[in-house]
């Protein structure tokens, strides 16, 4: 069993505290969901896990099988079985997917021992088949040319290529249609094993429908505030952040407060 | 042909000539005016292999030669440039400084006037050829003498082609190499031209590869440059007649204590002619590189296009690098536009590259191979593509970085 471990994080960027004391626990095995308005240090978190070097933590530790991410560089944590879907993935002309996801698997096996081209492709042919990838997209360049939807697909694929230990998955679902989210959910229910942990960041609820979490972690202002079951998507999809705001008392301005839709 | 009659020219008048301008780069001292051309057949040195269409050219001599039975009857014509003048000696005489003028500058001229080796190709109108035509110049560096090469090309009208031209040095000898390459392309010509230029460390030289285009003609240029010594360079596309279009495509990439200058210049004469520009340079270690970049629109040139973009990556605090692009514009109703920047490596491609496990080594590799991306993505051959990465690699396999 493999844990995640988030003690007391908080992280700034220029100056500025973004995350504020963030704790949470994750075990392969389980399923998490993280929800919270835009803006709020979701994305940052996960980041700040995987080792981006804009973040600094002032304060707190991340505990990956009780090893300090501090100490590790990310590809460290990436071979260790870290691995995050970005919101935001690169693109890089002249390097092919092919060619990527073959050097990003060889990094985990010893330097002699490279896999063989027809277990690569073997492997490749199986899992873009689960997610309805046509075999020409890992010819392509990397993401370069992608639809935002044919990103996320993409970073699906690596994931089930990489088979890491724990996931965090940053707004797979947004810009997908509904059939791609269907497709992307069967994707990562694949994955599904006591092996393996995921973390969803998500803004709908629709997604949770899809692939079931254990537990459901709101964020607001650079903490997570509340932690339950999938009961409490469904609630905060009915009541918005700023109804579990005030039932918890919190003294936080929702940005987007108040606004009617003007239907 | 009387537009562009060669001028006879000699050793003395070449010598007075002015150099060649290469803004920014500092080459006098390399001496590249005084050569002591003198160079020796290699009989092991082998970048051709059995069914290559094409010419390998070791020291002065041809080594492997080969065409296929069609292309012979269709009358095309790969040779090396001594035994095209003693066969078809009006032909060379019609085309040799009609791309490049005899009295252009010293280095040119002294090329003129000193080769000792080369290519000459003949594609006759409407001839299409298949196959990857290869040619390679291989400079004897066993022992020393410098390398003085020229190659002439000339695509017939609506002839089409694609060419990998390679510049190759076998041993380690310190010398100096001059190359001097003209293209002719006849009206509706269309040539995809790849060169891949790896010369050793311990060669200096001069490289002037220049081409003419008649009406409608098209030539894509993908130019490779790992040489490893001190290089100037000059990529010249002169789009003379209507329509005639030209996409000049520049790598370059330089380390330890290399300093390579290149200019390229696109010159639109005709009417609605198309010139672009695309550079990208990588420096590591203490070397410098220069992109001159020229956009020219001749008087008359109504309809013209000139376009160009110079992305220079630095990879070590001690690298110098500069882009300078420059629009000379002599007619109105045109359209041109010019980008130009020097910077350091993408981070956000390292960071999702490192992100699935990929050392830094290795994510390093890839994001500079995904700065050449547009470059390499203008090239058509699959091997040619290949054979540019397998360079790129081994290149900065080397570097200190
Ligand atoms: N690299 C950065 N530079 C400057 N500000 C940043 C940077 N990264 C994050 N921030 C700021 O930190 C705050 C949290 O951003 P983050 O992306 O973590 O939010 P989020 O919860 O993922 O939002 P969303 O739901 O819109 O994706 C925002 O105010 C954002 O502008
Ligand atoms: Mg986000």
């Amino acid at each position: 069993m493999t844990t995640l471990e988030v003690k007391d994080l908080h992280v700034a960027i220029d100056n500025q505290e973004i995350l504020k004391g963030v704790n949470l626990v994750m075990k392969t095995g389980e399923v998490h969901a993280i929800m919270g308005p835009n803006g709020t240090g979701k994305s940052t978190l996960s980041q700040v896990i995987m080792g981006h070097p804009a973040y600094r933590i002032t304060s707190g530790e991340i505990y990956f099988d009780g090893q300090n991410l501090a100490d590790m560089a990310v590809d460290a944590r990436a071979r260790a079985g870290l691995f995050l879907a970005m919101q935001y993935p690169a693109e890089i002309q002249g390097v092919t997917n092919i060619e990527f996801m073959r050097a990003a698997i060889n990094a985990r096996r010893p330097e002699d021992d490279p896999i063989s081209v027809m277990d690569f492709i073997k492997k490749l042919d199986e899992k873009s088949a689960i997610l309805s990838m046509p075999e020409e997209m890992s010819a392509r360049y990397l993401n370069e040319g992608f639809s935002g939807g044919e990103k996320k697909r993409n970073e699906i694929l690596q994931l089930l290529m990489i088979e890491p230990k724990i996931a965090i998955l940053d707004e797979i679902d947004s810009g997908l249609d509904i059939d791609a989210l269907k497709v992307v959910a069967r994707g990562v229910n694949e994955m599904k094993s006591p092996d393996f942990g995921v973390l969803m960041i998500t803004h709908y609820q629709r997604l949770l429908d899809y692939i079931v979490p254990d537990f459901v972690h709101v964020m607001m202002d650079g903490r997570i505030v509340k932690t339950g079951g999938p009961q409490l998507a469904k609630k905060l999809e009915a009541e918005g952040y700023a109804g579990l705001r005030d039932e918890l008392g919190l003294d936080i301005v929702l940005t987007d407060e108040n606004v009617d839709a003007g239907l | 042909m009387t537009k562009y009659q060669k001028q006879d020219i000699s050793l003395t008048a070449a010598q007075q000539l002015p150099l060649p301008n290469f803004p920014k780069v500092k080459y006098a001292s390399w001496h590249l005016d005084q050569l002591m051309p003198v160079q020796k057949a290699i009989s092991n040195a082998h970048f051709l292999t059995a069914e290559d269409v094409g010419i390998e050219i070791l020291g002065t001599q041809a080594g492997h030669q080969y065409l296929p039975q069609e292309l012979i009857n269709a009358g095309v014509l790969v040779m090396s440039i001594q035994a095209a003048k003693k066969d078809y000696p009006q032909l060379v005489q019609r085309y040799l400084s009609s791309v490049i003028p005899a009295d252009q500058d010293r280095l040119s001229a002294q090329n003129l006037l000193q080769y000792n080796a080369g290519i000459f190709v003949y594609i006759p109108d409407n001839v299409v050829i298949q196959s990857l035509l290869q040619l390679v110049l291989v400079q004897n560096a066993t022992t020393t003498g410098d390398a003085v090469q020229r190659i002439l090309i000339y695509v017939g009208k609506n002839a089409q082609c694609t060419i990998l031209q390679q510049l190759r040095t076998m041993g380690e000898a310190t010398i100096k190499s001059s190359t001097v390459i003209e293209v002719f392309l006849d009206a509706g010509a269309n040539v995809q031209y790849s060169a891949i230029d790896a010369l050793s460390a311990n060669t200096s030289g001069y490289l002037n590869r220049s081409a003419l285009l008649a009406d409608n003609a098209q030539l894509n240029w993908a130019q490779a440059e790992f040489n490893r010594g001190n290089m100037v360079m000059h990529l010249d596309t002169m789009l003379s007649g209507q329509g005639a279009q030209t996409h000049a495509n520049v790598m370059a990439m330089v380390s330890q204590k290399q300093v390579q200058g290149i200019n390229t210049r696109v010159s639109n004469r005709g009417r609605h002619t198309i010139g672009h520009i695309l550079q990208r340079g990588v420096i590591l270690d203490h070397a410098a590189l220069v992109f001159n970049g020229v956009g020219n629109i001749i008087k008359g040139a109504k309809g013209a296009d000139a376009q160009q973009e110079s992305r220079i990556l630095m990879l070590s605090k001690k690298a110098r690098g500069d882009a300078n692009p420059l629009l000379l514009i002599d007619e109105s109703d045109v359209t041109a536009g010019h980008a130009a920047s020097v910077g350091r490596m993408n981070a956000a491609q390292l960071y999702y590259l490192m992100s699935r496990g990929l050392c830094e080594k290795v994510a390093r590799r890839l994001v500079i191979r995904g700065f050449m991306g547009p470059i390499l993505a203008q090239i058509p051959h699959q091997v040619v593509r290949e054979s540019i990465i397998e360079d790129i690699e081994r290149q900065l396999k080397d570097a200190h970085q």
